[in-house]
């Protein structure tokens, strides 16, 4: 792979689907993009989601072209395991320094063969299946990873050197180092994405036991390419019979800091519980919740799908979750349809529906302030939703604040065109422009 | 005069062992951890030596906690040293693979 330059257009902070929408938006019109990603793999949360709502696509076969276009894009130069460190404005562009962290191999000879990883004699959690699955210290992020590179996690690396015996291409690379490197660019486009609230966040929930877990934990469970290969229970792998989601488990609650609504959790509650009445037959699925809230385009009806299909939505709010002998779980329960009263139930696996938070925090890499929702603020709200505090900043997808795929995409596209417009207004080239030939 | 053979420390150190040097080795928390899971991986081994089994059951027979049985059992299935096989009782059974 050629070195980084020390000039482009735009750098687009994060390859998750917002980041990767920007930069090819960007790189379609003609301009020079650094998409710099700080995981060994683009793809963000979406890759590793089973479906997405309301259409039941499978998301990694819609995710996978897009991060497949970015890479090779001729216009977007790719920059995984790469952390920004400072963004420095410079006149009307910034000055970005950036620190590529070692994979410890030769990522042009490196074919992704997996050898290094069947040789490797330690296994530790999976952070891309939520800790629920392996990996090796040594290791390809996972099947859809782009680049198909591996890398070595040292914190877990046991130096036996097995690696290096089997490679086929003499990749493994010991003494690599970390690379401070500079670049100067004329737009940033923040998109650095989500997480979800830590499940320690509300202790009555029981977010620590086994067989609570969170929304993203069930997304790998359900996935073909998951941990367990299918649905099962992490506690002692039973096939859940009975399964619960509690709503606004981590969302609209100022005890726990997040008052906002996460926007995406009782869709993705739905399509999770809809799939595991056909994963599972005959499996009861019962939704404790507020009120829905399914706002987009075809959800509502998607809503009436789950029902009709035999998930068995619950008014009511769950004050707490415990765990029986058996590792199954007892929610107790304040039933808001049947005058409040108070019920106990038993399941088998329950599923806390967190909200959303901010991935990332600009504090100390880039002048720009974050909300106080810890999303980054956006001033003008309504007629320039990528603006952030810093001219020539922009910010795209759930960065900004909580929402689906739709909208992180729509937004992202809007980003890329203030940058445009940004960089056009200014005259900024990264390099010099190709002569038209009439 | 034959050439004397050089000694062990005039060789020179395997890239494998500049960065062992360089980190300090491993720390005495990831020994204990390797040295745990290979223990835990034997006696998982052994059981289904015997023959088909549960979660619950491997977890009687090893004496350990079903919930670490469990990410030990899927981390062995993730490297193909593990199958699983039919229900029984809600529960999968599994298996070592044929030699």
């Amino acid at each position: 792979m050629a070195d980084i330059r020390d000039r482009y257009d735009a750098l687009v902070i994060g390859g998750g689907i917002a980041g990767m929408q920007a930069a090819l938006d960007l790189g379609e019109q003609g301009f020079e993009v650094l998409l710099v990603e700080r995981t060994p793999s683009i793809g963000g949360v979406m890759v590793g989601l089973n479906k997405v709502f309301p259409t039941l696509d499978c998301s990694s076969c819609i995710c996978t072209p897009r991060m497949a276009e970015s890479a090779h894009h001729p216009r977007i130069r790719l920059q995984t395991y790469t952390e920004v460190r400072q963004v420095e404005p410079v006149g009307t562009g910034f000055r970005v320094e950036l620190e590529c962290k070692p994979r410890y191999l030769n990522e042009d000879t490196c074919i992704g063969c997996d050898e290094c990883e069947l040789a490797c004699p330690i296994e530790v959690p999976h952070e891309f299946d939520y800790g629920l699955g392996a990996r090796r210290a040594i290791y390809i992020p996972h099947g859809n990873a782009i680049p198909q590179k591996a890398v070595l996690d040292l914190e877990h690396c046991i130096f036996c050197g097995k690696c290096e015996k089997v490679c086929p291409t003499s990749c493994i690379d010991f003494t690599a180092e970390a690379k401070q490197v500079r670049v100067d660019v004329g737009t940033v486009i923040v998109a650095t994405g989500l997480e979800i609230l830590p499940m320690d966040k509300k202790p009555e929930y029981g977010g620590m036991l086994p067989n609570v877990m969170s929304p993203l934990a069930m997304e790998r469970i359900q996935s073909s390419n998951g941990p367990y290969g299918r649905v099962l229970r992490p506690a002692d792998g039973k096939i859940p019979r009975s399964i619960a989601y509690i709503q606004c488990a981590g969302s609209r609650d100022r005890s726990i800091g997040v008052p906002y609504c996460s926007r995406v959790c009782c869709m993705y509650a739905l399509k999770q519980a809809l799939l595991l009445r056909h994963y599972i037959h005959g499996v009861e699925v019962a939704l404790y919740y507020m009120d829905i809230r399914a706002f987009g385009k075809g959800y509502e009806q998607f809503y009436r799908r789950a029902v009709a299909e035999g998930v068995n939505v619950i008014k009511g709010k769950v004050a707490r979750v415990t765990q029986a002998d058996n590792f199954d779980l007892i929610l107790r329960v304040e039933l808001l349809d049947e005058g409040g009263r108070v019920d106990e139930h038993r399941y088998d696996l329950v599923v806390l529906s967190q909200g959303l938070i901010a991935a990332w925090h600009p504090d100390g890499v880039i002048d720009i302030e974050d909300a106080d929702d810890g999303f980054i603020h956006t001033p003008e709200i309504k007629l320039n939703p990528s603006f952030t505090t810093m001219p020539g900043v922009f910010v795209g997808g759930v960065a900004a604040g909580p929402k689906d795929i739709p909208d992180a995409i729509v937004e992202a596209g809007e980003a890329a065109m203030a940058a445009a417009n940004y960089l056009k207004r200014y005259r900024w080239r990264s390099s010099k422009p190709v002569a038209a030939v009439a | 005069m034959p050439e004397s053979t050089p000694s062990k420390a005039d060789k020179p150190k395997r890239a494998i062992e500049v960065l062992r040097e360089r980190h300090g080795g491993m720390s005495k928390e990831l020994k204990e951890y390797f040295n745990e899971q290979q223990k835990i991986y034997k006696a998982l081994r052994a059981a289904l030596k015997n023959g088909p089994r549960t979660v619950p059951e491997l977890a009687k027979d090893c004496n350990l906690p079903a919930p670490a049985v469990m990410w030990h059992l899927m981390a062995l299935r993730r490297y193909g040293q593990v199958l699983d096989g039919p229900e029984e009782n809600g529960y999968l059974l599994y298996t070592l693979p044929r030699a």
